[in-house]
């Protein structure tokens, strides 16, 4: 059953960087966790940060284990 | 029900003007917690110094100091008693549980390391002690290799 969806567009598969790269993420770790948040601190949705369910989660932890220890901040106005 | 040893991992931060005297009672206070829990203490360091992302009783600045060790899971609340109790001096701490390879791999830093600093230890105290400089390094070298292969496997 292909829907009209998939003959009008490419499907450009993403896949999980942290599955396939296997870096380790760790709330110690902020270089790599500051690239998974939005200018106003935010974390960036799963829909663009292009990460698995799993990953997702797992990143969403590490957030804010950094946030609690002042490695990152919560918002832009502390 | 037996409680099953376990690993983890504390973070804490000290204010950045503290007193050494201080640091080091405090440093004592958690070193006995964890071991009068049957614990084992595999690190045990400052992990850095740096700005705060917001401020946290005043402070803009702060130093992390890191412990990792294995222990029953009563030893974390006895040691976070402890870190609350010196509140004033410690802004924040956060104790996680991590898994037995990451605890190994840092058990194997840790161990090539104290290795290393035992070798260049012995190399120095050689240079200084004998006139044949060049036999006791070559004597020492393969005492700072063989650890460190072990601890890897």
């Amino acid at each position: 059953m292909e829907s009209p969806r998939d003959r009008k567009y490419f499907a450009k598969k993403k896949v999980c960087r942290f599955c396939t790269e296997s870096i380790e993420m760790n709330y110690k770790n902020i270089d790599i966790l500051s690239r998974y948040i939005t200018d106003r601190k935010k974390i960036v949705p799963k829909r663009n940060s292009g990460l698995c369910a799993r990953c997702q989660r797992q990143l969403a932890t590490e957030i804010k284990r950094a946030r609690f220890m002042a490695l990152l901040p919560y918002t832009v106005l502390h | 029900m037996a409680a099953k040893p376990r690993y983890y991992e504390t973070l804490y931060i000290i204010r950045p003007d503290i007193k050494e005297e201080d640091l080091a009672k405090i440093q004592q206070r958690l070193r006995d917690a964890i071991s009068a829990n049957e614990g084992e203490i595999i690190k045990f360091d400052k992990w850095a110094q740096r700005e705060l992302a917001y401020e946290i009783q005043d402070y803009s600045r702060g130093i992390y100091y890191i412990i990792i060790f294995k222990s029953l899971p009563g030893a974390v609340a006895e040691l976070e008693r402890h870190l609350r109790f010196y509140n004033t001096d410690v802004l924040r701490f956060m104790t996680v549980a991590i898994t037995e390879a990451a605890a190994n791999k840092e058990r194997a830093v840790q161990e090539s390391k104290a290795a290393e600093e035992s070798a260049a230890a012995a190399e120095s105290q050689a240079e200084t002690a004998a006139q044949p400089v060049e036999e006791a390094e070559t004597e020492n070298e393969p005492a700072a290799t063989e650890p460190a292969e072990g601890g890897t496997n």
